[in-house]
């Protein structure tokens, strides 16, 4: 991989992870400042609540990728360990191709629901912008998450040329239960 | 016909190692392209409009307050309380544990959140006191489950979702069974204590005891934002869950001082990740239920568990059942996105109150979370007491006994659960 392109994923990586942080910290405040407004001051912010339903879409959206890139998705791999190494290294390509139909899938269905709202050419309820452009995310987020997918596949098939007796790296887009992330299940 | 290929292909998916996310939405949208005609466009705005449900922004707001005290010491002061409290008592220190993880459980929606929370400082110390490692574990393992039941809870916010039930309602029920498992949980360690000699921990005057209340009581005081918040009808669920997360903040930063501005960010991205990752599962999930209601596959187990004759008893034993073998496989918000479709207008139908159903959903869950081969809880307690996977599920296993006795209570005594929100004048609904 050449250095622009490293540096282009860094940047990419980066970008993902800030818009997550700011995504919900505008979520957080924006509805704790609603409820203030209306206890203390007795108004509101008409936008609030859509723009918090926009911003949870997109947080996650973007956040489905950057999921991948860390392994947090669950996935169940205990059948999948105990297999014979040349055949596991075939079901994560096959897991990998899934996961690309899927994208496929959403990609599409999400263009054409953009598609349909550009036609409409209507403004959100509350927000003066169009819903296309609100929406737009959609496809764009899956091509993402397709190609974060594609990076996991290549990360785990170089992985195995270095070290063949690695059991653990083989689990290409779910992350190992034993390191499952602590989230609230 | 589109039943069985939709579980079929859901089932070999999820073997594979496919994401659960993406099991569940590939296994609904290949079902629907092949046997409905249901367009890609109507899925892709169907699982947009899932992230735009009002109630489920409870559940990146509930991770936020969550992240915020699990990473200032919140645990640890809840630990020295509980210890104040109980430890002077014969097995007290695994008593003080229970207690921990009960007070943790009330800012935390996760059960897998309280066992690392709580475990990481309880384990070692019931070793140093002269405990058994598999006692250790299987306590806070088990103790850990209460996470989910004693609110905040995420999987009743997503349950309260789905049905269109009340979250407040949900939250004020699961108080009662959560004391009643924690009550129980310290009891059945209190008898073998006194019967295989267990330590006590020096009794402390109550001087000590004030002062271990008070560090504590800030933390302990979210949940009496929450509750007394939506209860007085101050603001909704998901305000409740915002203001508690900036509660947590001002907590966390300012009066325990444990973290500092610079620790925000990364709270902010774990707390944002946690929530992707169950909010994508959920968005398809929600996919999932929306496949199995246009297929009608809800009417069609409905009629068949109708022609059984099941009296409502016996409809409840087979639903824990169930949901015992569900919640084996996969994680409690999802288990009840995919059964609560189906279950859901049975049990309206047989008179069971939507409230009680999804407590009962809840303390399934749990269970499931200490039981093999999926059981999340048992995965984190290997980590944080560094065992093994086949030693934890042994040291876990006598327990289950205290949570199923507990279950069915609850299942079969419908007032544990509904009475405190009834005398409190939350009606049904």
């Amino acid at each position: 991989m050449s250095s622009t392109a490293q540096r282009l994923h860094s940047v990419l990586d980066r970008l993902e992870e800030g818009f997550m942080a700011l995504a919900l910290a505008f979520m957080t405040i924006i509805t704790f400042v609603q409820v203030v407004l209306r206890y203390v001051f007795g108004t509101g912010l008409v936008w609030s609540l859509e723009a918090t339903t926009y911003a949870f879409a997109w947080l996650v959206l973007i956040g489905m990728s950057y999921g991948v890139r860390t392994r947090a998705h669950i996935a169940v791999d205990l059948f999948s360990n105990r297999l014979p190494f040349g055949i596991r290294r075939a079901m994560a390509v096959i897991v990998s191709g899934l996961c690309l139909l899927y994208c496929g899938f959403m990609v599409y269905g999400g263009t054409m629901f953009i598609d349909g709202l550009f036609n409409l050419g209507n403004n959100a309820r509350d927000i003066p912008l169009p819903r296309w452009l609100l929406t737009g995310i959609m496809p764009v987020a899956f091509l993402l998450l397709a190609f974060r997918f594609l990076q996991a596949m290549r990360r785990m098939l170089a992985q195995e040329d270095k070290d063949q007796v690695s059991k653990k790296a083989l689990t290409p887009i779910g992350q190992e239960q034993k390191v499952k992330t602590v989230g609230p299940q | 016909m589109s039943a069985v290929f939709l579980l079929i292909s859901l089932f070999v998916c999820l073997l594979i190692g496919v994401p659960v996310a993406v099991s569940l939405g590939l296994a609904s949208i290949t079902t629907m392209l092949l046997f409905a005609d249901q367009s890609l466009l109507s899925l892709a705005q169907r699982f947009f409009h899932t992230m735009q449900v009002y109630p489920l922004l409870a559940v990146p707001f509930f991770v936020l307050a969550g992240t915020f005290m699990t990473t200032g010491g919140v645990a640890k002061r809840m630990i020295n309380f509980a210890n104040a409290l109980v430890g002077r008592f014969q097995g007290g220190l695994a008593m003080a544990a229970v207690l921990a993880c009960a007070f943790f459980a009330a800012v935390s929606g996760s059960s897998p959140a309280t066992v690392v929370a709580v475990g990481s400082v309880m384990v070692a110390g019931m070793l140093n006191s002269g405990y058994t490692k598999p006692f250790a574990a299987g306590v806070i393992c088990n103790a850990g489950t209460l996470g989910i039941l004693i609110p905040p809870s995420i999987v009743m916010v997503v349950y309260g979702a789905v049905t269109e039930s009340s979250i407040g309602h949900l939250f004020m029920a699961g108080m009662v069974p959560g004391i009643l498992l924690t009550l129980a949980l310290m009891a059945t360690i209190s008898v073998i204590a006194r019967k295989q000699g267990m330590p006590r921990q020096p009794s402390v005057n109550w001087r000590v005891t004030l002062r271990a209340g008070r560090e504590a009581i800030w933390g302990l005081f979210l949940v009496v934002i929450i509750m007394g918040g939506i209860y007085l009808g101050i603001f909704t669920p998901t305000e409740a869950a915002a203001v508690s997360a900036v509660y947590a903040f001002f907590v966390a930063l300012f009066i325990y001082k444990d973290i500092g501005l610079s620790d925000v960010s990364k709270v902010l991205t774990d707390s944002a990740k946690i929530s992707t990752m169950l909010m994508f599962i959920i968005a398809n999930a929600y996919l999932f239920a929306f496949v199995l209601t246009t297929e009608q596959i809800p009417q069609a187990a409905s009629e068949w568990l109708n022609s059984l004759g099941l009296p409502p008893w016996g409809f409840l034993l087979v639903l824990n059942v169930l949901l015992l073998a569900a919640g084996n496989f996969m994680d409690p918000s999802s288990v009840v996105l995919i059964l609560t479709p189906i279950v859901f207008p049975i049990a309206i139908e047989m008179g069971i109150d939507p409230i009680h159903l999804g407590v009962i959903m809840v303390l399934n869950m749990e269970i499931g979370l200490v039981s093999p081969p999926v059981g999340l809880n048992l995965f984190v307690t290997a980590g944080v007491a560094d065992m093994t996977m086949e030693q934890v599920v042994r040291a876990a296993l006598p327990w289950l006994a205290v949570l199923l006795s507990v279950l069915m209570v609850v299942t079969y005594v419908p007032a544990v659960s509904l009475a405190l929100p009834a005398w409190l004048g939350w009606g049904n609904g």
